[in-house]
């Protein structure tokens, strides 16, 4: 196995898929005790808790337009979950919605491939293809067993 | 006429977050995981607000569901301090696609600690997120 080098990315997503994965399980858990909206409040609280530990003395010296889009990346996230919710409460089935809304990695791949003109190789598309069907797969639940 | 009200939501729940991917990458090219996600954190601040007052400020004293939820966060944000880390150093387009894998935990996680079962869709699921992880393992 080969570990650091090009793809040492591959470790760092890893981590973010643990992370995001026992969130997962989280979710599932937690909003059949509090609502949605109790979640975001919650989101955000432990988002605070982690702020002291991080390095608050590199926020000095970045642009306007970095610290813009640093701001803007934090509200897109929110704005999407608050969609989320909206479209649970406009009768959505979660059975539906959380497969349909996890098609979202396709715009964030046509804006990398367009906007910064990234070339995927032949083997990456693949793996593209893999990812993004089997992660829309993966949560397509079904309705007796899951969904909230 | 026009979509079904929670079509559109979903929709725009999904032009939000694939365009969210996509800052983040803009973000952490020039400024390290843990600043970006202070200000991350911040601009997640409005929307928690809204939320906060629309309950009429008055959230459940549930304590498991607030320790979930609270949890939730800190873990969503050492997952997105991983993503950065991760997106600053790859293709926002081949990165973005593996992070969406995460599924593949959460079912893993609820097959462990809420025995539930898999269905045939998401084993075939497993089975290509599998083939993802081998390709990009390489």
């Amino acid at each position: 196995m080969k570990t650091a080098g090009t793809n040492s990315w591959f470790w760092y997503a890893l981590v973010t898929v643990v992370a995001w994965g026992a969130v997962g399980l989280l979710q599932k858990l937690g909003t059949n005790r509090i609502s949605s909206r109790s979640v975001l409040v919650w989101l955000f609280v432990g988002f605070a808790v982690l702020v002291p530990f991080l390095p608050f003395a590199q926020l000095w010296g970045l642009s306007p337009y970095l610290l813009f889009i640093g701001v803007l990346s934090g509200f897109l996230n929110a704005l999407g979950s608050w969609f989320l919710f909206l479209s649970m409460e406009s009768g959505a089935k979660a059975s539906v919605a959380v497969p349909l809304t996890g098609l979202f990695p396709l715009i964030t791949v046509l804006l990398g491939v367009s906007i910064l003109r990234e070339r995927p190789t032949a083997l990456e598309w693949i793996g593209v293809c893999c990812a993004l069907l089997g992660g829309i797969l993966l949560s397509r639940e079904s309705e007796a067993v899951g969904g909230s | 006429m026009g979509l079904a009200r929670w079509l559109t939501y979903a929709l725009l729940c999904i032009i939000a977050w694939g365009t969210w991917g996509f800052v983040a990458k803009l973000g952490a090219d020039k400024i390290a995981p843990g600043p970006l996600q202070i200000l991350a954190t911040a601009g997640t601040l409005p929307l928690a607000l809204v939320a906060f007052l629309q309950l009429r400020m008055r959230l459940e004293k549930d304590g498991r569901g607030i320790t979930y939820g609270i949890l939730n966060g800190v873990l969503s944000g050492i997952g997105l301090l991983a993503y950065y880390a991760a997106v600053s150093r790859g293709k926002v387009s081949v990165v973005g696609s593996v992070t969406s894998l995460f599924p593949l935990l959460t079912v893993v996680l609820a097959f462990i600690f809420l025995r539930e079962r898999l269905n045939r869709v998401q084993v075939v699921g497993v089975a290509l997120s599998l083939v993802a992880i081998a390709i990009f393992s390489q």
